[in-house]
Order: C-alpha cells, then structure tokens, then sequence
C-alpha cells in the first residue's frame, strides 16, 4: 500500500507540474482523482504499456475527461510516453490534450470531455466484452457534477439490466463543480442508495484511502452486479490552499500562486516515504 | 409507372442477418426500435446479437461506440430525429470524431411518418450528418439500391448513416450493385439536369418523362451517396446543362440542395433551384398531401422545371 501511496504523490506531483508549468488546467478534479487512479495503474488493472492496444488489457474511461493530465501522469510514470511528453500539454500538436483523447494518446481507450458521454460508451465496451465472453474489466470514473446528466442514469438503469458484472464506475464524489458545491447546485441526494436502487453493487469508501479503494475493487470483482464505487474526495486534495475552496475547477496565470511550495511540500513527502 | 412494391423494413432485416451470417461482428443495438426497422429476423435468428437498452438514444450511440472498441459493427437504428438530431453530439464525438465503425440507421426519414408530425419528421437528419467530418451519408432510391447501400454499408469500414424511408418501396432498378460515393445518370439531356436522392427520386422520373413529352431535355442524376457527394458528376451536369434542380424528401437547407450548391459554387457555378421541404414546420397529414404541399410531386417538379427553363 506505501508503494500505491507514493504513487498517488507522483500523479499529484506530476499533475501540478505539468498544468502550472502550462499556466492552465482542471487542478481540482485531477488532484482528487489521484489516490483511485494510483489503485487502478498501481495494483488493480491488468496492461502493457509496451502494447497500449494488448487484448488481455482492462480498460479505463474518464468520463470526467477535462482530468485527463492526472491519467496522463499515471500513464506516463508507469512508462506509456516519457515523463518528459506531459509538458506538452495543450501545446499545437500535442499527444496530451485538455480532454482525454482516443485517437492521440497512448494507453487512452476513449474520447471524453462532453460530460455524461463516456460512460455509455464504457457500457457498450463492457458489453462487447462480455458477449465475446472476454474477462477484461471496463472501469469508468464520473464525476459528481457529470451525474448531473440525464446520460449518466440511463447508463445507470442497462448495466444492471445486462448483467453486466465486468463493469465498474468509480464516482470521484468531490462535493464540487464548476459554479460551486454540488449540493447548493443540484444535489445527487444519497446517490449509494440510488444506485442501489438501480440495482448496482455498492461500496461507500474514503476516496483517498488507497487501501479502501483497492479493497472496494475487489468487493465489486467478487460481485455478480456491475459495481458501483463512491469515492469520497477533496478537490484539490493534496495542496492544502486549494482543498475544498471554490474556484479550485480550473486555474489559470495567477491562481497558481503558491504551486512551488505545494510541490516542495509533496516532494518531501514523497522523500519521506521512500 | 406502376412498380412492384416492396417492404423496406423487410430488405433491412434481411439484409442485415444474411450480412450477420457472413460476419460475426455485426450486432444490433436497439432503443425499443429495431424490430420496426425489419430486424425481427436478426433478432431471432442471433438473439445474443441483439442488444435492446431501452428508449435511450444518447445511450444508444455511446452504447454502440463502445462496442465498435470491442471490435464489433453495431447496427443503431431507430427513427431519423431519433438518431441523429437527439444524439447529435454522441453521434459527432463518440462515432464521428473515433471513427467508430458504428451504422446508424434513421428510418421513416422526411415527413414519412406523416400522421405523427414534427417530433417524427426526420427533415434535417442530413444536414446534421452532414456536418460531422468523415460520416458517410445514403439515400437509396428503391428496393435494389436499398440492398445494395444495406451491405456496402455492413462491409465499409467506418461510420455510415443510412436514411431510409418505411412506406413500400418500389423497384425501379434491377442492378443491387452499389458504391458508395458515387453518383450514375438516369438519363442524359441537355436543358437541365435534376439531381435527385432517396426514395422522391421515383417522383423525378416520372417528371422527367412529362418534361421530354413537352420538349424539354432533361438529365436525371441519381445520387444516392449524398456525403461524401460525387463531385466529378455534379460539375458534369453543371457543364452539361448549364442549370440544375435538386430534388429530395428533406429540409432545402444542409441536404443534397446544399452540397450541390457547394460544388457548383467552387467548380461550376451555374443556377440551381433547389426542391425540398421549405425552411418551415411542417403540419402533420397524409403522405401525398405533404408531397403536393412541397411541389415534390411529378406535377410539382415539372412546374418548378419548366418556370426555371422558361425563367432562367
């Protein structure tokens, strides 16, 4: 669990970097999603990142694509591109847009960055797989604003219906989107009783505890139902000035005041730990 | 011109399971609406095949996006508006933008389905698919060419979106053969060419036939490719003839009017009259009368001809 922890430090690290050293990007989701990330490239999916496009490989979708710089930096540190490559970012021509992108990037199974959208298209992949009686898992992370699509819950309502046990979505349930906390905009109410409903097996865990996620994994793996994980994160988790503060969605030129020592601080960690 | 009449939906369903026979990645994808498309056969005959989500065409689209990854050639069929104006940016981003090798099927486009009015009218599904690059766009004009578009369709590598109407199709061609992107003359002529898509083509025909009987010589091009457009022809008919009528079952703006016009206006530009249904809300009604009502009958399209010859 140390070495899923000093990875999550490392996505962190390299996601501050790469997006403040660029002068813009979503800081909020992608800091949060950094511990469920570490789980899934550190201990829990199966792929080569000699082979992005191996058959035997699980298959993740960000539906909440605009964190794509987190998954970058994990595709990156587990060796997809060199480390080097995530300071393209949203440079002309680049393999590492805002958004997640199937047609440029390395180790990324689908285009996202329409909210609601990625998720359908991570069923229908779920689908093809199980049909073909294939046993590679689809992973799908949402956010808890993106659950604010009515695209969401009708992918909500086919999983269970197609028994669709190879299928997982883990909610980054952040509090916060872009215009302000989730509650105050339109909240999801008890969305693990809602999916429940729906007929998905749930686990309700601490979304920065990898040891809870990774154990939360292999609950829905033993599962006959498609699974369901709410991941109970901070936006912005890991740089204290940013956690849970509105305007933590995306920063630009100035609001990055302050990254250098976030990183010194996350580096040092990271030096503790090893 | 009386014409042996056959069932649309019915060629789909059969073309579809005997192309199914041949390649084991085709399924398809239902939103509570491939049986009326004719799949009833598919569906009996590879019931693990099929996949029915329930009325949701945004799902539908992503759905059959994901399993195109999976290395599946998912058949998507519902009503036109329903496949392409209510998941247009699914349509756009997760089968035009990945090049998925999705087949979308709107079906009952135009005003074919006349009793149930706008919300089922289907009369700016290609100029949508028109604005998503690299998107194949078909409008077979009767029962050979719908078998023939069906499996150019199924065995094309890449997203396609195949408009058809329900109402009994006639036969008018016997040759199946179909490639996609191209266009074939029906008849030369001199004074004005008519360009015409999908299922009112037989409506030009017979047009055409009364405008010869009244000395007027007209070329009649098929195009039943309509994105992308077989440009090389449409400038030959421009040279030809020197004017041009479009003709199609669909809103005058961002369909075959728009994309001739296109063509004339970088290579051959000559004067084109545009037939369709006018930039307005139709009102539900009976078939013929919508027809008459956008002058996309015989007589309509010999009246529009004849003023644009008389009144160039």
């Amino acid at each position: 669990m140390d070495e899923l922890k000093r990875f999550a430090l490392e996505i962190r690290i390299e996601t501050l970097n790469m997006l403040s050293r660029h002068g813009f990007g979503h800081v909020g989701g992608s800091l949060s999603i950094a511990d469920a990330l570490a789980v899934l490239y550190g201990k829990q999916m199966r792929y080569d990142p000699k082979n992005p496009k191996w058959e035997g490989r699980d298959y993740l979708v960000l539906s909440k694509g605009h964190c794509g710089p987190a998954l970058y930096s994990a595709l990156a540190i587990k060796g997809f591109f060199p480390r080097e490559e995530l300071l393209t970012i949203n440079k002309l021509g680049t393999r590492l847009p805002s958004h997640t992108d199937k047609n440029l990037t390395p180790g990324i199974d689908m285009t996202t960055g329409s909210l609601g959208q990625g998720v359908s298209c991570a069923l229908g992949m779920a689908l093809g797989l199980k049909v073909q009686g294939k046993p590679n898992l689809v992973y799908a992370i949402i956010g808890d604003g993106e659950a604010q699509e009515g695209q969401v819950w009708e992918t909500m309502l086919i999983a269970p219906n197609k028994g669709l046990d190879n299928f997982i979505v883990l909610l980054d349930n952040n509090r916060q989107q872009l215009d302000g906390f989730t509650n105050d905009i339109s909240s999801l109410g008890d969305v693990c009783k809602k999916a429940e409903a729906f007929g998905w097996f749930v686990v309700d865990v601490d979304g920065h505890d990898v040891a809870a996620i990774d154990q939360a994994i292999e609950e829905c793996k033993r599962s006959d139902k498609p699974g369901f994980i709410n991941l109970n994160t901070i936006k912005g988790k890991g740089w204290p000035a940013k956690e849970a503060v509105l305007g933590n969605h995306a920063l630009r030129g100035a609001a990055f005041e302050g990254v250098d020592e976030a990183l010194a601080d996350l580096r040092r960690q990271l030096e503790e730990m090893q | 011109m009386n014409y042996e009449m056959f069932d649309a939906k019915k060629i789909i369903g059969e073309v579809t399971a005997a192309e199914a026979d041949l390649n084991p990645s085709i399924v398809v994808v239902s939103t509570d609406s491939a049986p009326r498309t004719g799949m009833g056969e598919f569906i009996a005959k590879y019931p693990n095949r099929y996949y029915e989500l329930g009325i949701m065409e945004q799902a539908g689209a992503g759905v059959s996006a994901g399993l195109a990854t999976t290395g599946k050639t998912p058949v998507f069929c519902a009503p036109a508006p329903f496949t392409t104006a209510r998941p247009f940016e699914m349509f756009k981003i997760d089968i035009g933008y990945m090049r998925q090798n999705v087949k979308v099927i709107g079906r009952n486009c135009g005003f074919n389905y006349s009793d149930l009015g706008p919300t089922h009218f289907g009369l700016e599904d290609m100029a949508l698919v028109r604005l998503i690059p690299g998107v194949v766009i078909l409008a077979p004009m009767d029962a050979s060419q719908l078998r023939g578009a069906m499996r150019a369709m199924l065995r094309y590598e890449g997203p396609v979106y195949l408009r058809i109407g329900t109402a009994p199709i006639p036969k008018i061609f016997d040759d199946e053969d179909f490639e996609i992107g191209k266009g074939f003359v029906v008849r030369e002529g001199s004074d004005v060419a008519i360009i015409t898509t999908g299922e009112i083509s037989r409506n030009v025909f017979e047009a055409a036939e009364k405008l010869a009987a009244e000395g007027i010589n007209v070329m009649v091009v098929a195009m039943p490719t309509v994105a992308p457009i077989d440009e090389e022809l449409v400038i030959r008919a421009a040279r030809q003839t020197g004017r041009i009528v479009t003709v199609e079952e669909h809103y005058i703006v961002g369909g075959l009017g728009s994309a001739v016009c296109e063509v004339c206006a970088k290579s051959a530009p000559v004067p084109v009259r545009r037939i369709g249904v006018p930039m307005e809300f139709l009102s539900a009604g009976q078939y013929m009368d919508l027809v008459r009502h956008c002058k996309l009958d015989a007589d309509g399209i010999v009246e529009t001809v004849k003023d644009f010859v008389n009144n160039p």
